[in-house]
């Protein structure tokens, strides 16, 4: 067919496209029926509020998990940071990095993968009172990515003669943390995702944090290694694995696994035996999983 | 047809062919689109669902969900659970009308649509041509209140922002408007905000449904109002009992001093003011950074950047093109203007250095800084528009157009 012959239609199309809307996108019709059904059911007291408690089997004994983390691509030489203010005392003591993908040269190991329960019936330990430390200095968050547990006193501190200031995003949590002072933030909601930790005054300063309630949370090491020890044993436990470069949803990391059947969300299911120390070995991390 | 001329007929053939029945309806179509009126209808948060990579059903279901729980821009709906008053909602919605008692309705068409959009996302039709940019109330984080950071304004603390307006700003003042109508537009606003935020909650839950969910959320009553819309609507109400305690002002120094202290507070570690709002005070310290509503359009733009699902990235591009305004940095604010956009009583100063501005860089003092400490700094910036400092030879209040 010649283009002359379709030229009708790409003039009334193109008038139709751009018409009205200048080309964005057509909001979502909502269900009318679907949505006066859905408001018929949400008027009014809730049914059986007590009763819906799930008895979803678990036993009494504990367990543990865990794995180490590979990279097996090559993660290549880490970009160095623009360092621009505060010059006599950032990077002095050591040149900065972006540390967004660290890898072992020796282990290939790969750090800073969280894997956490998504939903658990028990913890074994109660919300520690010590405060965990989270400290900065050379103008460089010290912990590049922290777990802490709902509650538990985090102790924010600066050991740098400069004043910083630590913004936790999703939390509200913002303060000054002049130069060897310090202050305590207590997470007061789960993360669900970890989220980002900045300073404003330097804004090349991130790191990561994640809250849970039940604490059942591990940060890989530097070799990449995990652990989660005092699993609720006998109930069928779902983890959730992040990095902060990977290319999954919200950062969700899905690995290709015989054994486990991980998801495209990054999140595979277990169910623990009593005293059980489960291993999931190596677990490769294909250079294609992260992105840039 | 005999009323039909040949020659037109012949006419319309060459520039169109052959008229098809596709044609004529498609034409059709297009006249009828732009010359009605449709209802006014919410628009959805493209942004985060094109984030989440929801799909179009999934996109429905939460317009769905949100039909059910708040309603039209005509006929909002107020669940018990929100704590708000429907007849309120009543006379901000719809179009802008007046009723059998020549009581005015539709106030919020009337009076805020056109910059913060029929939906409060901050996007309505002048919203690009003004700076800063109109609030989008979907997220829920307002900057001037009187609370916590991470508290909700009170009541009264929209009705002041409704009465002052907000200075250096392109928010004018609502005064002229009755008590009656204030209150109303402010729990409109309330109304607009949960509903922005239950969609943002709604949106961002289909990442943590379970794979046996099949990609749909449950439209029961425990999900959507007792985990969903309960703990956003009880933020609210909780606002009116968080008010940030303020002691006095110290009576036993006398201003001069209380001006020094605040000096040397503002150039020290500890306060650090001079990090951002620069050493000359003109708010030239840290002039890179985003507020919260930027930077996620700026976090997010770099990640569609990075992405290889065409499809994905093309979508993308047009909400960024369509429901997103370009990202602009956020300038700490000039103290020498003497212009204090979240009020100008010593008390509005006290509050903002105390918690820090929610959603802006602006960190909190407190707990780091003592409260007669944030008194002298306060006493310390309003004196800057009359500071004599012969290094940066400003004899005078500093004005705009001395600054470039």
């Amino acid at each position: 067919m010649s283009l002359m012959r379709l030229r009708p239609v790409i003039v009334v199309g193109t008038l139709l496209a751009c018409g009205c809307g200048r080309g964005r996108l057509p909001s979502p019709e909502p269900q009318a029926q679907a949505a006066q059904k859905i408001r018929a059911s949400i008027v009014g007291a809730s049914a059986a509020d007590e009763t819906t408690a799930e008895g979803a089997a678990t036993g009494t004994g504990w367990a543990t998990l865990k794995g180490r983390f590979v990279f097996a691509g090559d993660a290549g030489q880490p970009k160095a940071l623009v360092v621009d203010k505060d010059t006599e005392v950032c990077g002095k003591s050591s040149k900065l990095y972006d540390r967004s993908l660290r890898v072992d040269a020796s282990t290939k190991g790969l750090a800073d993968v969280v894997v956490f329960v998504r939903k658990s019936s028990r913890v074994k330990a109660p919300v520690p009172d010590t405060p965990l430390v989270f400290d900065q200095k050379n103008c460089e968050f010290l912990t590049t990515v922290f777990a802490a547990r709902v509650g538990q006193p985090i102790d924010v501190k600066n050991s740098d003669p400069v004043g910083h200031n630590t913004n936790v995003a999703g939390t509200s949590f913002n303060q000054l943390i002049p130069s060897g002072g310090g202050t305590i933030f207590q997470p007061a909601a789960e993360t669900g995702m970890p989220v980002m930790v900045t300073c404003n005054i330097h804004p090349w300063m991130k790191a990561y944090a994640v809250f849970r309630k039940d604490g059942y949370v591990a940060v890989s090491a530097k070799d990449g290694s995990f652990s989660i020890p005092d699993l609720p044993a006998g109930e069928l436990l779902e983890f959730q694995v992040w990095h902060e470069r990977s290319t999954g949803p919200n950062g969700a990391l899905g690995l290709q696994k015989p054994d486990v059947k991980w998801t495209p969300k990054g999140r595979f299911q277990i169910k623990l035996e009593d005293d059980e120390v489960k291993d999931l070995g190596t677990l490769e991390v294909p250079a294609a999983a992260i992105g840039t | 047809m005999h009323g039909t001329p040949m020659h037109t007929q012949r006419t319309l053939m060459t520039m169109f062919g052959k008229p098809s029945c596709l044609l004529v309806a498609m034409a059709l179509v297009g006249l009828a689109g732009c010359g009605t009126t449709p209802p006014a209808s919410f628009r959805a948060n493209f942004v985060e669902a094109t984030k989440q990579r929801l799909t179009p059903e999934q996109e429905q279901q939460v317009a769905t969900i949100l039909l059910a729980m708040f309603g039209t821009p005509d006929d909002p709906v107020a669940l018990p659970e929100t704590g708000l008053d429907e007849a309120k909602l009543k006379l901000c919605a719809g179009p802008v009308r007046s009723d059998i008692v020549g009581r005015k309705n539709g106030l919020y068409r009337e009076h805020c649509a056109h910059c913060h959009g029929i939906t409060g996302d901050g996007m309505g039709p002048t919203a690009a041509f003004l700076n800063p940019y109109p609030r989008d109330y979907r997220p829920g984080v307002f900057k001037f209140k009187s609370t916590e950071r991470s508290d909700k304004p009170t009541h009264a603390d929209l009705v002041r922002i409704l009465h002052n307006g907000i200075a250096g700003t392109s928010m004018p003042s609502f005064a002229l408007l009755s008590e009656v109508q204030v209150d109303a537009l402010v729990e409109y606003v309330k109304y607009l905000s949960m509903r922005g935020e239950t969609e943002l909650a709604l949106v961002r839950q289909f990442f943590e449904l379970d794979d046996d969910a099949q990609g749909r959320l449950p439209e029961t009553r425990e999900f959507l109002v007792d985990e969903t819309l309960t703990p956003i609507a009880e933020r609210w109400k909780a606002a009116a009992d968080a008010r940030i305690a303020v002691p006095e002002m110290p009576a036993d120094v006398d201003l001069a001093t209380s001006i020094a202290k605040g000096r040397e507070l503002f150039y020290g570690d500890k306060a650090n003011c001079v990090k951002c709002h620069g050493p000359t005070a003109l708010g030239d310290g840290q002039a890179n950074d985003y507020d919260d509503w930027n930077k996620a359009i700026v976090e997010w733009s770099k990640e569609v950047a990075g992405d290889k699902d065409s499809d994905w990235v093309s979508k993308a591009g047009r909400v960024l093109a369509g429901d997103a305004l370009r990202p602009r940095t956020i300038p700490p604010r000039n103290l020498r203007h003497g212009i204090y956009r979240g009020g100008r009583r010593p008390l509005d100063l006290y509050y903002r250095i105390h918690a820090g501005i929610n959603g802006a860089p602006m960190p909190a003092a407190k707990g780091t800084v003592a409260p007669e400490d944030i008194w002298h700094i306060v006493n310390y910036i309003r004196s800057l528009p009359y500071e004599f400092d012969g290094e940066l030879g400003v004899d005078r209040p500093m004005v705009a157009k001395d600054r470039f």
